[in-house]
């Protein structure tokens, strides 16, 4: 699943599902505090269909605050959607 | 040296560092021969050479097997028992920096009124606005992935209602007294 940073301007590809898992995971930062402390972790598996119709699935992970943002935009979008 | 020795310690947490740089950070020149002269300068390359691949498999089952907890710690317990394994803490700190560095990023978007599908003789244009969308999908120490999607209005509906299903179970998560 190699992907090359440099895509021609008008390569997309087509959302075709995704899937999503939230979790949690345990962060030290330095061990500052002794107590554990959780991060909420959302999980996504991504389906995309290139141009030849090859269907790959991305994996990434989100924070909260990114899925906020990532939730926010989308509204947005959907919002400008609808007046077309 | 011989095998057994090889493990625990300053030198097996410097090893497993190293590797998850080299394997999920892409970090540049770390090579076996330096890797070997600076944690394990007495052992011959014929055994470390092993060794470092068993480790090698040891973080990459770890990270893409995408265990929850119960399952890294069943899995751990195995492998600290076979000799030449490597300690649960050392493996759970690992974990954990493996999945931080994958990171997203979503930059910009645009909708667009786009013409879709081939036209032939007999058929319309067909217009249905598109909104196109880049993410930047990245983990730290290598260039992103620019990943540029096509939605429809249908998908952005679906994609909405499953992330209303994601607000909600944060919500539930969020709450839920520790």
């Amino acid at each position: 699943m190699e992907e090359s940073s440099e895509l021609p301007l008008d390569a997309k590809s087509e959302f075709v599902d995704f899937q999503w898992k939230l979790g949690l995971a345990a962060s030290c930062d330095g061990c500052r505090s002794l107590k554990y402390r959780y991060v909420a972790v959302l999980a996504v598996m991504l389906k995309v269909a290139d141009h030849s119709g090859q269907v790959k699935t991305k994996s990434f992970e989100m924070t909260v605050p990114q899925f906020q943002n990532f939730d926010r935009q989308f509204k947005e979008i959907a919002a400008v959607i609808e007046t077309m | 040296m011989a095998a057994g020795e090889l493990e625990g310690g300053k030198p097996l947490n410097g090893l497993l560092n190293a590797l998850a740089q080299d394997t999920f950070h892409g970090h540049p020149g770390i090579t076996e021969q330096l890797l070997q002269s600076q944690l394990y300068p007495e052992v011959p390359p014929e055994e470390f050479r092993p060794f470092l691949a068993k480790m090698r498999g040891i973080l990459k089952s770890i990270a893409s097997a995408d265990m929850d907890f119960n399952q890294l710690e069943a899995f751990l317990t195995a492998q600290t028992k076979k000799q030449g394994g490597i300690t649960s803490d050392q493996a759970a700190s690992h974990k954990t920096k493996i999945r931080e560095s994958l990171m997203n990023q979503t930059l910009s978007w645009r909708v667009d009124g786009n013409s879709q599908l081939t036209e032939t003789k007999h058929s319309p244009q067909i217009h249905t606005p598109v909104a196109i969308r880049e993410l930047e999908l990245g983990k730290y120490g290598q260039e992103s992935e620019f990943l540029r999607l096509e939605f429809d209005e249908v998908k952005v509906n679906q994609i909405l209602k499953t992330l209303s299903e994601v607000e909600e179970s944060i919500s539930t998560l969020i709450s839920q007294p520790n």
